[in-house]
């Protein structure tokens, strides 16, 4: 089976985002940017599969500038991808969803691809496009908030569930399909150092993204404001300082009337 | 002028080991001292890994790190536990002798099962009569047809009770004094071996530590690295290798210290102000950072030489010294910072001030350093 597995770098969680000098985004000057969270998600997906369907292969891959798509392309080889690609597009193309998701989709088509996985969204934007936009454009199946996936070898289907609202549902998919997977529903590895150290060595392949059709343009990027103080209770019995307490939840913070 | 940026696989490497020590190790770092407890599961996770055995050369399946790799991952290792990491390095101590010492049959024999499943080995060298004077070593090996009978003690060995395997030093000569010393390596499946019960220390309490007797241990001439008499040589030469990591080792202990003291002192309120805004508690801060900044790139630089391919020994000797001493003074300032906490076993700072201690004193005892850094400099002058 081939597996593609889309990943894109974001920022490490401890970084602590200043906006840009023209204030219209945030600055990646100093930032680190990583693997992390739903795509590790989705890389340990594209790994369990491999091991359980004989002569699969997982290939990586990334839009975005350099360094950092290179970066989380070698993190995902050191997992145990087998090969991967890089589409060499700008911050703001692989920022947004949608524009990602045209940029990389002629760069799949070069790729034999059974299934696709993608995190449910962006560990940064969050948006939640890029999938559904990419299984628009391959023009195949796609679906969302997946866990439990499965490959059926006597049907060949990929079977899955999602969790709803309402309920859980069951599916079951033909190939190719693209499939964004709900978070940490599994148990992401680690990558031992002798991986990484291969990892280094790893051949990537780059490919030019198509010219972008215009990507949203970010406008503003603001920290949010600082939160306020906490208000300490002066009392001198418990039954002063829960006095005190209610008549403030119900005055001040109008919680209840 | 030197480049002080790490390389991309420098940095994963790094951080490979800062996700194992901050997700494996610390969240056991005290309970394992407190019970005392040698968490060999943890051991086991760093060797699958590869965060075991570092310095073993490729071609005998391990990584072949230079000692600067080294350095990154040993520090961020410390910043998790230090006890933890000096069982964790223990194996790059106790294979040193076989990489700098062994031929190339003894090191495709020793090495490769290292690299092929988890195993601990231990460095034998200090006697319950002496460490610090290592030429005056009484462990005996007697000539005896094709090899050698061993008799004698070791104490504070690392590791001791869970090594498979002992590179253990002993005289052929005690007249010869350190040329009459010689490198062995010794399984802990042969007759005569006992390792004795794990001592009770002051830190580094998640390590192991204890004697080890040889009672007419038989050895095959095959075991024996290099030729009769080169073992103080190979001591020494381990000791050159391994000394720098030590430093890097302190530098975590000492980079810890600092961290809980800054996050301590912007929380903790006295006069009305967090003791972050007092000037006398700025002031330790800030000397704390110089420490742990000068203890660092002390230890790149001792690795840096060593990796050039130089001996190293003065600046080994400064790194090791420096970080270590360092790493003490940065401990007890954190404390001082906690107060009263800080004195308080359920406060994480007491512990680090006892597991730095140890890096003052094993590996080479600061005097002994301090010795070595005056006579590599006193030669210049002469
Ligand atoms: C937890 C722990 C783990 C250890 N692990 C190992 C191990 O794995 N393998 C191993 O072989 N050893 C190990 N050691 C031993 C360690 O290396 C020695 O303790 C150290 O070298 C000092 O030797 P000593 O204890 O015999 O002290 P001594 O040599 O008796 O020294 C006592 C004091 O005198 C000072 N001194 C001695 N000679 C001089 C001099 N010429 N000039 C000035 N001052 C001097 C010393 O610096 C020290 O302060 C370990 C020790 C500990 C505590």
């Amino acid at each position: 089976m081939e597996i593609v597995v889309c990943i894109k770098p974001v920022p490490e969680a401890e970084t602590r985002l200043r906006p840009t000098a023209d204030g219209t985004r945030a600055d990646p000057d100093g930032v680190k940017f990583v693997l992390a969270g739903y795509d590790e998600s989705s890389v340990e997906q594209a790994l369990l599969l491999k091991e359980a369907v004989p002569a699969s292969k997982v290939h990586a891959v990334a839009v975005g500038p350099a360094p950092r798509s290179e970066e989380v392309l070698r993190a995902a080889i050191a997992l145990g991808c087998d090969s991967a690609t890089w589409v060499d597009a700008t911050a703001d193309t692989a920022d947004d969803g949608l524009s990602a998701a045209r940029a990389l989709a002629p760069a799949l088509a070069g790729l034999p691809h059974d299934l696709v996985l993608a995190g449910k969204q962006a560990g940064d934007r969050e948006s939640g496009v890029f999938a559904a936009a990419l299984g628009e454009l391959l023009g195949v199946p796609d679906f969302g908030f997946v866990t439990d996936l499965r490959w059926e070898p006597a049907a060949a289907r990929f079977t899955f569930r999602r969790a709803t609202e309402g309920g859980v549902e069951r599916w079951e998919s033909p190939v190719p399909c693209v499939i964004a997977l709900q978070q940490a529903w599994n148990d992401p590895r680690t990558a031992k150092l002798p991986m990484i150290l291969k990892s280094r060595k790893a051949p990537i392949a780059k490919v030019a993204a198509a010219p972008a059709a215009g990507p949203s343009i970010p406008v503003k990027f603001e920290l949010p404001p600082p939160r306020s103080g906490a208000k300490m209770i002066e009392y001198k019995t418990p039954e002063e300082a829960a006095q005190t307490l209610v008549r403030l939840l119900k005055e001040e913070a109008k919680v209840f009337p | 002028m030197p480049d002080f940026s790490l390389t991309p696989e420098q940095e994963s490497l790094r951080d490979l080991a800062r996700k194992f020590a901050r997700t494996e190790m610390a969240p056991h770092a005290q309970e394992c001292d407190r019970t005392p407890r040698f968490p060999e599961e943890i051991y086991r996770k760093a060797y699958d890994l590869g965060l075991m055995n570092l310095n073993v050369p490729t071609e005998f399946g391990g990584s072949g790190l230079s000692l600067l790799d080294q350095c990154l991952i040993v520090e961020e290792l410390a910043y998790g536990c230090a006890g933890m990491t000096t069982s964790i390095i223990a194996n790059c101590l106790a294979l040193e002798p076989i990489i700098l010492g062994g031929s190339s049959e003894q090191k495709q024999r020793f090495l490769t099962p290292f690299c092929q499943e988890y195993h601990l080995a231990s460095f034998a060298l200090t006697e319950p009569t002496g460490g610090s004077d290592a030429g005056a070593i009484r462990t005996r090996a007697r000539k005896d047809g094709d090899g050698y009978v061993l008799d004698g003690e070791k104490c504070f060995i690392t590791n001791a009770p869970h090594a498979s395997l002992y590179a253990v030093f002993a005289t052929t000569d005690p007249a010869a004094k350190h040329r009459g010393i010689s490198a062995f390596v010794v399984p802990r499946s042969a007759p005569g071996v006992t390792p004795g019960k794990d001592e009770e220390k002051m830190g580094h309490r998640a390590s192991s530590t204890s004697t080890v007797r040889f009672d007419g241990v038989r050895v095959p001439a095959a075991d024996r690295l290099g030729a009769e008499g080169e073992g103080f040589s190979v001591a020494m030469r381990t000791l050159d290798q391994t000394r720098t990591p030590i430093g890097a080792l302190a530098t975590g202990i000492a980079q810890a210290a600092l961290d809980h003291a800054a996050r301590y002192a912007l929380k903790r309120q006295s006069f009305g102000k967090p003791i972050a805004e007092h000037q006398a508690i700025q002031i330790k801060l800030a000397n704390m950072a110089q420490s742990v900044h000068a203890a660092r790139l002390l230890t790149w630089h001792a690795a840096w030489t060593i990796d050039r391919g130089a001996k190293g020994s003065l600046e080994s000797s400064i790194a090791k010294c420096f970080a270590s001493d360092a790493s003490f003074q940065v401990a007890d300032e954190a404390i001082q910072t906690f107060g009263g906490y800080g004195y308080m076993k359920e406060y994480p700072v007491e512990k680090l001030l006892r597991d730095a201690k140890l890096t003052q004193i094993y590996e080479g005892a600061n005097e002994i350093q301090r010795t070595v850094i005056a006579r590599e400099l006193l030669r210049g002058y002469a």
